[in-house]
C-alpha cells in the first residue's frame, strides 16, 4: 500500500490527532496526545472537569462517619459516609482559607476539624464550630455559606460511587449507556451482593493514562507481553486461548472485552489452579445463580470473563476473580493506580482466600503479569519521546489498525483487534476538542450494545 | 526484648536447640546477596515446602491474604512460577534486570515456637533500572523454620512503609 500525504499536525501545528483511513485501512493517533503538558491540562480542563468520574465504591465506607481521602482529577476530596448513612464527597479544603481540611487518609468521624483555626465540620458538611464566632456577622446565612463545599453531583449505580465537577452534566446511567448493564452483570455474582476489601494496591507508572485504557482493551499483547503468565497457566493445566473473543464499542468511550479462553472464573467456570474444593462449589453455585437469575442471565453473568472500561477512569476486571482499578492522571507522563479486590460478601473463607491469591498472582504491580503491562506502558511513554521531530513529521504515529478490514465487512471486532482502542480514541478526540481527520466511509456502527444482542444487524 | 524463649539477649531457644541474632542475620545477609546476584534457583532452596511469599498494600493494617488484598501472596507454586518466570527472558519487566542493593539491619529475634522463630528486621533496597532510582524501605516478619542445622523461610512478609508505590517502583523484583 503506497504511503499516503500526510496533513497538518495536530499539536503543535494545529492538525489532526487522529487520522482515520478506511480506503487506506488505517488508523493512527498523533503521539503528542501522550506527550504533550498543554494537552494534558486539556484533558483535565475538558474530560476530568466535565465529565462523571469514578470515585470510590460505596463498601469502602460500610458505617456512618467512615472516610477517605482520595484524589481525583487533581482534587483533594473526601468520601465519606454521613451519621444518617448517606454516601457524600466534599472538597477536602477548608472554607475559610484553604487548608487541606482532613489529613488522613481514612477513618471514622462525626466531625471534619482544620488544625489551623479550629473551624469544625460535620460529616454531613455543616459548619459546626467557628472559634471566636463573636467576631463575625451575626447571621445564619453566613454560617451557612461556609458549609463544606460538596462536588456538584454524586450518583451511584451498583455501589459504584461516581461525581462530577460540573453541575450539568447528563444522569450517571445517561453517561453510562450500555455500560451500566454490564456492571449490573458483575453485580448480581454474588447472592448478597459483592464487595471491596481493604487492602488497596497504590501504585504509580511512568505513563500517560490513556496507555493504561489502551491495554486494558488491547487482547493482542495478551500472548507476547505475558508469555510467563500464560506458561504458567499452562502448566497448571489451563490453556489459553484468543479464538472467539470479541470487542465491543459501548458508545460514550466506554469499550468492552468479552473473553472464554484467558482463564476460569472462581465459582464459576472452574480451571485445575482453583482446586477440586472448588469444582464441586462452582456446579453448585451455577446451580444457585440459575435459580436465583434465570438460565439465561446466569449464563451470560457467568460463562465469560470481561473487562470493562467507563470513560475515562474506571476498569473494572470481572476475570478469575475480580478487581477495580481507578486511573488517576498526575501528569502528561504520570498515572496514579488504585486497585482492590471486589469479592462476593458472605463467601466461604477458603473461597475468598482462594480468590485474593488468584487474582494477586495476575494483577497489580507485584503479580506475574501486570508488571509486564506496566513496563510497555512505560516503554511506550520513553519510546515516543524518540519520534518528536517537527522537521519529520511522518513518523510520529501510533498504529491501531489492526482488524479493520474485517471491521468493514461488518464483523464484530475480534479481541485480538484494535477496535475497542479505535472507538476510545474517537470519543476522547471529540470531549477533548482535537481535531481529527477521517478519510471514506466508516462501517455503519451496529448499535452499541455490547454482545447481548444480535451482531451485525 | 524478652520472651518466655528467651534465653538471654540475642538468643531464643526453638525446640531443643538456641538460635542466635548472628545466625539469623547471615540467613538474611546471605539470602540479600542471592537476590541482589540474581540466584534465583539458590534463592528458593531458603523456602520450606509450604513456604510463603508476601508483601502487603501500603494500607496494610495486619490484615492477612486471607481477607484483604495485598501486593504478593504466594504459596509454595506460586514462588516456584515466579521464579521460573523472572528467569526467562520474557519476564520483560525484568529484562534486562534491575539492579538492586539490599541493606538488612535492626534484627530482632520475637518469639520462638516449637519449630520456628518470629523474626523482624528493617530493609532499605535501592533498585535502578532505565535511568531510574527507586527506594524500598521496610520491614520484613518472617516466620523461619529452625531446622538442626539451618535456618528457611515458612512465611517470608516484606512489608513496605512507602504510602504507595513510587511511580515506576513496580514489585517485578523480589522484595
Amino acid at each position: 500500500m503506497q504511503q499516503t500525504p500526510v496533513r497538518p499536525l495536530g499539536a503543535p501545528g494545529g492538525g489532526a490527532l487522529i487520522d482515520e483511513d478506511w480506503e487506506a485501512l488505517r488508523f493512527r493517533v498523533h503521539r503528542s496526545a501522550y506527550r504533550e503538558p498543554e494537552l494534558f491540562q486539556q484533558e483535565i480542563d475538558r474530560i476530568w472537569n466535565h465529565t462523571w468520574l469514578y470515585l470510590g465504591h460505596e463498601t469502602e465506607l460500610p458505617r456512618p462517619g467512615d472516610f477517605k481521602t482520595r484524589t481525583l482529577g487533581g482534587r483533594p476530596l473526601i468520601f465519606c459516609r454521613d451519621s444518617d448513612g448517606e454516601v457524600r464527597a466534599f472538597f477536602n479544603s477548608c472554607t475559610h482559607r484553604g487548608t487541606v481540611l482532613c489529613r488522613h487518609s481514612e477513618g471514622n468521624t462525626k466531625f471534619f476539624q482544620c488544625f489551623y483555626h479550629a473551624w469544625a465540620f460535620s460529616n454531613s458538611g455543616e459548619l459546626a464550630a467557628l472559634p471566636g464566632d463573636d467576631a463575625y456577622p451575626d447571621d445564619p446565612g453566613f454560617r451557612a455559606s461556609m458549609a463544606l463545599r460538596q462536588v456538584p453531583r454524586l450518583q451511584i449505580h451498583e455501589g459504584f460511587v461516581f461525581v462530577a465537577f460540573d453541575p450539568d452534566v447528563p444522569d450517571l446511567l445517561t453517561h453510562l449507556g450500555a455500560a451500566a448493564h454490564y456492571m449490573s452483570l458483575t453485580a448480581k455474582i454474588g447472592p448478597h451482593g459483592l464487595t471491596t476489601l481493604p487492602g488497596v494496591q497504590l501504585y504509580s507508572v511512568k505513563g500517560n493514562w490513556k496507555l493504561a485504557v489502551e491495554n486494558a482493551m488491547d487482547g493482542y499483547h495478551f500472548a507476547p507481553t505475558h508469555n510467563t503468565f500464560v506458561g504458567y497457566l499452562r502448566e497448571t493445566g489451563f490453556a489459553v486461548t484468543d479464538d472467539d473473543q470479541y470487542a465491543y464499542d459501548l458508545g460514550g468511550g466506554h469499550g468492552l472485552l468479552v473473553l472464554t479462553g484467558h482463564n476460569g472464573r472462581i465459582g464459576m467456570v472452574w480451571e485445575p489452579r482453583f482446586g477440586d474444593e472448588e469444582k464441586a462449589r462452582t456446579t453448585a453455585k451455577r446451580q444457585e445463580m440459575e435459580s436465583r437469575l434465570g438460565t439465561e442471565l446466569a449464563g451470560e453473568i457467568a460463562d465469560a470473563s470481561r473487562i470493562l472500561f467507563v470513560f475515562p477512569n474506571l476498569l473494572l476486571f470481572d476475570l478469575e476473580a475480580l478487581t477495580i482499578r481507578q486511573l488517576e492522571p498526575v501528569a502528561a507522563d504520570r498515572t496514579d493506580v488504585r486497585a482492590w479486590q471486589f469479592v462476593e460478601v458472605g463467601e466461604p473463607e477458603s473461597v475468598r482466600a482462594l480468590r485474593i491469591k488468584t487474582m494477586v498472582s495476575f494483577v497489580g504491580p507485584g503479580g506475574l503479569a501486570t508488571p509486564d503491562d506496566i513496563e510497555a506502558y512505560e516503554a511506550v511513554q520513553r519510546g515516543i519521546v524518540a519520534t518528536a521531530n517537527p522537521a519529520d513529521p511522518a513518523h510520529d504515529w501510533s498504529d491501531m489498525s489492526r482488524g479493520m478490514a474485517n471491521e468493514k465487512q461488518g464483523n464484530q471486532g475480534r479481541s485480538i483487534d484494535e477496535g475497542a482502542m479505535r472507538s476510545f480514541w474517537r470519543h476522547w478526540a471529540s470531549v477533548v476538542g482535537v481535531p481529527t481527520s477521517v478519510a471514506g466511509a466508516p462501517p455503519t456502527v451496529p448499535s452499541a450494545t455490547g454482545p447481548s444482542r444480535p451482531k451485525g444487524e | 526484648m524478652t520472651t518466655p524463649t528467651t534465653v538471654r539477649p540475642g538468643v531464643v531457644r526453638v525446640g531443643d536447640r538456641e538460635v542466635t541474632r548472628a545466625e539469623v542475620e547471615d540467613f538474611l545477609y546471605h539470602e540479600a546477596q542471592l537476590l541482589d546476584e540474581w540466584r534465583l534457583d539458590e534463592w528458593f532452596t531458603l523456602f520450606e515446602p509450604e513456604g510463603r511469599l508476601e508483601v502487603p498494600t501500603t494500607d496494610g493494617a495486619g490484615w492477612d491474604a486471607t481477607t484483604a488484598g495485598y501486593f504478593v501472596c504466594d504459596d509454595y507454586d506460586l514462588i516456584q512460577a515466579r521464579v521460573k518466570r523472572l528467569k526467562s527472558r520474557k519476564a520483560h519487566a525484568e529484562n534486562p534486570h534491575s539492579r538492586t542493593h539490599r541493606m538488612v539491619s535492626n534484627v530482632i529475634l520475637l518469639e520462638g515456637g516449637a519449630e520456628t522463630l518470629w523474626i523482624t528486621a528493617n530493609f532499605v533496597i535501592h533498585r535502578y533500572r532505565d535511568g531510574g532510582t527507586y527506594t524500598y524501605v521496610g520491614r520484613y516478619e518472617h516466620v523461619l523454620k529452625v531446622d538442626p542445622d539451618r535456618l528457611r523461610f515458612r512465611v517470608r512478609r516484606a512489608v513496605p512503609v512507602m504510602e504507595s508505590m513510587d511511580a515506576g517502583a513496580r514489585l517485578s523484583f523480589i522484595l
